[in-house]
């Protein structure tokens, strides 16, 4: 074991729609604020087949439904290997419709279907309406804030949301949002979410670094400019409420 | 819908016939299906199928599932043979005219980390790009298929010189008030429609010549004895941004950036997307030649400031004033600067208040 965490970049230019890059990089600078080594890896070619044995952190960004019917097929032929890593706390994140490629079932606007990972026990169906707006959630004491361009509806079953809804569609409207099984995490929230929500990284990198029982102190981290705008935000949501 | 309604009864005779050679129609994304099946037009043109007004439009292959179902094996397509997207329509029409740009002085390569391409629209692989003309419009190959842009498209503007504002077309000169590749590839979809209906170069180059944009996003203010450059950007558009700040980048003086990328407002409810600034590349933007960042908005000028410091911008350099319409404000640092040089970058929101503001500064000196 060593004492770097590494991170698989998945399929960055395939699962690449609202500045999702953004993800990665707030890993890489999270990582230089607590003092621990980060190692990113580009996952290019969706057909490659994932080491995962090599990976603490797998980013799934958001990425079209189009996208998700093709790398779905192409991991269940990892299937396996894929569950094994989740059920030994490993970390994931996926973020925005690719929230689909761990559901059970996809149904497309066009009356098709297609099977996801059955990571999650949650159904997805493609919206004829796309709902954008703030998305604002509270989830382990941490407070979410970022936005949403929601494609899709999702029905959780036995599977955990991942937080209360403060503000926002979330899930399909009612108060929950993402989802959460083990240490592979879900949020419909897109684009560079790590970034605006810099807590939630070092969440994700504690957690990582307690998978792999790598000693860390924590250290009080500057997050000065990002808790501004949190704040802002709010305040601009607030008034959106009030009209 | 309405608006071609309009255009068709001004354009028609007392009796209805219509009594003009050609009819053009500018048609939002998502009205194309309707109007289609009204207006079954034989010759269809897409300059790009990219993100844009994303809280109505969602995903490109959301409005690309309604191209692919308005159109048929009756349709002429004109699309970009450097745009992946759209040009994958190809598959669903009768025929594809395909309009290039030659590699240029302005075409650029990205080797960074963290620079990204998009998924092949015919199998989810990854597009890898050669070189770029704009920012995701270039030379192209898919990484798994054969799909590619092709080396021989109907027409390809050759021996472009943007110090001169000419270039060539099949041995003809072009003389253009406006160029900067965005421009090039409409003249370029314009040469391609006129050859199909034998428009001659003439005729073109006369329409090229008392071209005027009526929309031109730049202009030039003097105040309190510096010069600012107003560039404004389609809010949310990263494409429209990332020309901004490429206008700034090729500048290599000593200069000065306010930012006001604020809130977006174009449908309810108003939300606060900035998700947008990372496909940008503001690293294009940060270098020893500016002497101050100014990111101003009510809500997002933190997020604008966070953009630029993960671009490796220095925390000292940045001001930011989350006040809106606050002009005297957040104008407060421009006389102190060195630089005369000044650049600002905002949306369509502020734009008269600031215009106003600047034109006022003017009458006071």
């Amino acid at each position: 074991m060593n004492n770097v965490i590494n991170v698989a970049w998945m399929y960055p230019d395939v699962l690449n729609l609202h500045g999702e890059r953004g993800n990665a990089k707030a890993f890489e600078i999270v990582a230089k604020k607590m003092n621990v080594n980060l190692n990113i890896d580009r996952i290019d070619n969706i057909d490659e087949i994932i080491d995962f044995e090599k990976y603490d952190i797998l980013l799934f960004n958001a990425g079209e439904l189009k996208v998700i019917n093709e790398i779905s097929n192409i991991l269940n032929n990892q299937i396996e290997k894929l569950k094994d890593y989740i059920e030994s706390n490993k970390v994931i994140l996926v973020t925005g419709t690719t929230g689909a490629l761990f559901a059970n079932k996809i149904n497309r606007l066009d009356g098709t279907t297609f099977n996801g990972l059955n990571i999650f026990d949650m159904d997805v169906s493609e919206r004829d309406m796309v709902i954008g707006d703030d998305l604002y959630f509270e989830f382990e004491n941490m407070e979410i804030m970022g936005s949403q361009i929601q494609m899709i509806d999702i029905n959780l079953k036995s599977v955990n949301p991942l937080g209360k809804i403060k503000y926002g569609y979330g899930n399909n409207g009612s108060n929950s949002e993402g989802a959460k099984y083990k240490n592979t995490i879900f949020t419909n929230e897109l684009g560079p979410v790590l970034v605006k929500n810099p807590w939630m990284a070092e969440y994700l990198i504690e957690l990582a670094l307690k998978n792999k029982n790598i000693e860390y102190e924590k250290i009080k981290l500057d997050y000065e400019l990002e808790l501004k705008s949190l704040e802002s935000t709010k305040e601009f949501i607030n008034q959106k409420i009030i009209a | 819908m309405s608006g071609v309604a309009t255009t068709l009864i001004k354009n028609s005779s007392m009796l209805g016939k219509f009594n003009k050679e050609f009819l053009v129609l500018e048609i939002d994304e998502r009205s194309l299906r309707n109007i289609f099946k009204v207006l079954p037009a034989k010759n269809l043109c897409i300059t790009n199928l990219q993100k844009d007004q994303v809280q109505r439009n969602g995903d490109p292959d959301f409005i690309y599932q309604m191209f692919k179902n308005a159109v048929n094996k009756d349709v002429t397509l004109f699309v970009n043979n450097e745009e992946p997207r759209s040009r994958s329509l190809e598959d669903y029409v009768g025929k594809t005219v395909y309009y290039s740009l030659e590699k240029n002085s302005k075409t650029f390569t990205k080797d960074d980390f963290y620079s990204v391409t998009m998924p092949c629209p015919k199998c989810n692989h990854k597009i890898e790009y050669e070189y770029y003309n704009i920012e995701n419009i270039g030379k192209f190959k898919c990484s798994n298929c054969d799909y590619k842009s092709t080396d021989e498209p109907d027409v390809l503007i050759t021996d472009i010189d943007f110090d001169n504002h000419t270039f060539k077309c099949d041995d003809n000169k072009y003389e253009v008030s406006y160029i900067n590749p965005f421009y090039i590839y409409n003249y370029a979809l314009t040469i391609a429609i006129c050859k199909k209906f034998d428009i001659k170069f003439e005729d073109i180059q006369k329409g090229f010549s008392t071209f005027v944009n009526p929309a031109n996003r730049r202009e030039t203010y003097k105040y309190h004895g510096k010069t600012i450059r107003y560039l404004r950007i389609k809010q949310e558009n990263p494409e429209t941004l990332q020309n901004a700040l490429d206008t700034v980048a090729r500048d290599k003086t000593k200069k000065a950036l306010w930012m006001g990328l604020y809130e977006i407002k174009d449908f309810p409810p108003a939300y606060t997307n900035t998700f947008y600034f990372f496909d940008c590349d503001f690293k294009k933007v940060v270098n020893d030649t500016v002497e101050k960042y100014v990111c101003f908005s009510k809500t997002v000028s933190y997020d604008t400031a966070n953009r630029m410091l993960y671009a490796g911008a220095d925390k000292d350099k940045i001001s930011i004033y989350d006040v809106e319409d606050d002009f005297d404000k957040i104008f407060e640092e421009l006389d102190k600067l060195e630089t005369d040089n000044i650049y600002i970058i905002t949306g369509m929101k502020p734009y008269k208040k600031i215009k106003l503001f600047l034109e006022k500064g003017d009458n006071n000196e």
